[in-house]
């Protein structure tokens, strides 16, 4: 029988586009119904120089369905690069198209000679969620726009973490992470977010190595990367918060790429020596245990539940209860994912469940005894649920409607120090 | 089920007709994937009843007046044009070259869909049999 999901936290693979739209002067061309761009889009920094109400759309209809999109979608991606002035043309199918077999692939391949790149990813959505639909979109750049560069540029390195716009913090992080890297002595190439672009793509086959921080999404990519543009990659599944993580990451990274150690410790003492003097300065309200609750509960994809369960762990020192994984982890993946949660400090494990119903995530956030009120970091769904349970609750990932945020992060050592502004912002507010 | 649909064609061959131009419909009966011919209707040039009208929801004599945005023509467009969709509305889909926005509109309002296409009269009809067989049959549309 057919199920039910309650509470999905993911799109389908269509709102790729917000990929798309995360690479500056990249447009999207959908070949699609009209209605998908919309529904796909949120209201979290969408709108701009390109936005969802304007990308090109076949808008196809029944008689498309009866007899074939191909001419339209021939005449939308033909007039798209007359009128709409942008650096990539990226078409995206959706459900339709795909399953009455038009050939999209076939339409976008008479547009090699346009004097703009056009690109095509099938996105249809019974292919997977938005986080398979990002993958497809870069695994589009690499095989249908890079070619294997001779050049290599000495210290370069492409960062790859999580999908843009679906995760909350991804302009943020990003700059973060590049932030870190350069410390360490590393040039980092990056193609989401402000003045990035189509220059940052044409830069990735000079890079010495790929660094994906995720827990699985992009290994894919990295792979086709490794094969075609023959770049290596250090796959790194912990997105790092805090200054335990942090550190480890630097010190992996640095091994990797050859850098001397000292250089690598002298930056991680540096911002280590800052982190625990805000530390030290608030320890008074750390240690009042009447403040903070004694167990807590991720809600959200994998990087997030894992990056912040460790991170509450290690560097607050807070007791896991059950964590969640809401964002469909394909099966080959969760055994090792499952692992990096027992990879705790203290010899502290935390249970981790891969569940995408949300009437069960809530069935068991009830059920568990938190030894007092929970703290739960989760999706806006989880609201109700903790307030309920007169619990504290952070809204970290998809759906936001509790947070805006511009260019906040929460990686790295000054992200973990942001996490922590939040969480207890949440925890005082009780005693007003 | 069998149903039938309307085809705007000069010969029978190609779908060359607009809807506005044509003066006669094919209609052809569909059963499953098969379909013949059942009969030609042609289109009759006598105003449409004073019954058609009445069933409008904004009568001519009151279009454009008192605050409406009409045309003066009534909300059904030309008269022809709701002559045309009456024609026909007992067939589940329309295939002409070009049917024009205000038939569209009135197609849809009987809900009578519209393919404006052009090519052979038999590939459309097997295109359009194959979708309806489908869709009644609740099988996806999915290509192996």
């Amino acid at each position: 029988m057919a199920k039910l999901l309650d509470k999905q936290r993911y799109k389908c693979a269509l709102g790729a586009m917000q990929t798309v739209q995360a690479i500056e002067r990249a447009l999207p061309v959908l070949h699609s119904g009209p209605g998908c761009a919309q529904k796909l889009s949120d209201t979290t920094g969408s709108s701009g120089y390109f936005s969802p109400n304007i990308f090109p759309c076949t808008s196809i209809n029944e008689k498309d369905v009866v007899f074939g999109g191909v001419k339209k979608l021939h005449s939308t991606i033909d007039n798209a690069l007359k009128v709409i002035d942008a650096d990539l043309y990226v078409v995206l199918t959706g459900c339709i198209p795909e399953i009455v077999g038009d050939d999209s692939g076939e339409v976008v391949s008479e547009f090699q000679e346009a004097d703009k790149p056009v690109i095509y990813a099938p996105t249809a959505g019974f292919k997977g969620n938005n986080y398979k639909g990002h993958e497809q979109v870069v695994d589009a750049i690499i095989e249908q726009y890079l070619k294997k560069s001779e050049v290599k540029q000495k210290g370069l390195v492409n960062i790859w973490a999580d999908v843009p716009y679906q995760d909350l913090f991804w302009l943020g992080n990003i700059r973060e992470l590049e932030k870190l890297i350069a410390e360490i002595g590393l040039i980092p190439n990056t193609i989401f977010g402000f003045r990035r672009g189509i220059e940052n793509i044409n830069k990735i086959p000079e890079a010495e190595f790929n660094l994906l921080v995720s827990p699985w999404v992009g290994i894919g990519n990295m792979k086709k990367m490794e094969k075609k543009l023959g770049i290596p990659y250090l796959h790194y599944p912990v997105l790092p918060i805090g200054a335990t993580e942090t550190s480890k990451f630097l010190r992996e990274i640095g091994k990797f790429a050859g850098i001397d150690a000292d250089k690598v410790e002298s930056v991680i003492k540096e911002h280590e020596d800052y982190y625990y003097y805000l530390i030290e300065r608030y320890a008074d309200l750390f240690l009042e245990n009447r403040v903070i609750n004694k167990q807590f509960t991720v809600v959200a994809d994998a990087q997030y539940t894992l990056g912040i369960t460790k991170f509450l762990v290690n560097d607050l020192g807070l007791i896991p209860a059950k964590q969640f994984i809401v964002d469909d982890t394909p099966k080959n993946f969760r055994e090792q994912i499952t692992e990096e949660f027992k990879k705790l400090n203290y010899g502290i494990t935390a249970e981790v469940s891969f569940e995408t119903d949300g009437y069960k995530i809530h069935e068991a956030i009830k059920q568990h005894d938190y030894h007092g009120y929970p703290l739960v970091l989760g999706g806006y769904y989880e609201k109700e649920v903790t307030e309920a349970l007169k619990g504290n609750f952070l809204n970290i990932s998809w759906p936001v409607q509790d947070k805006v945020v511009l260019d906040d992060f929460y990686v790295g050592y000054t992200g973990g120090i942001r996490l922590i502004e939040d969480i207890y912002t949440v925890a005082v507010q009780r005693f007003n | 089920m069998a149903y039938k649909v309307a085809v705007g064609s000069s010969n029978g061959e190609m779908v060359d007709l607009k809807f506005g131009e044509a003066s006669k419909f094919m209609i052809y009966e569909v059963d499953g994937e098969q379909f013949k011919l059942h009969e030609m209707r042609q289109v009759l040039t006598n105003p449409v009843s004073k019954e058609g009208l009445d069933s409008i929801a904004c009568s001519k004599n009151e279009c454009g007046k008192n605050g409406c945005a009409g045309n003066g023509r009534g909300c059904n467009g030309a008269s022809d044009v709701v002559e045309k969709v009456t024609l026909i509305e007992d067939c589940r889909c329309v295939v002409c070259q070009k049917v024009g926005f205000q038939a569209q509109k009135q197609l849809e309002r009987k809900a009578i869909s519209v393919f404006d296409v052009t090519c052979l009269v038999s590939e459309a009809l097997s295109k359009i049999a194959y979708y309806y067989n489908k869709l009644d049959r609740h099988e996806s549309l999915r290509k192996k």
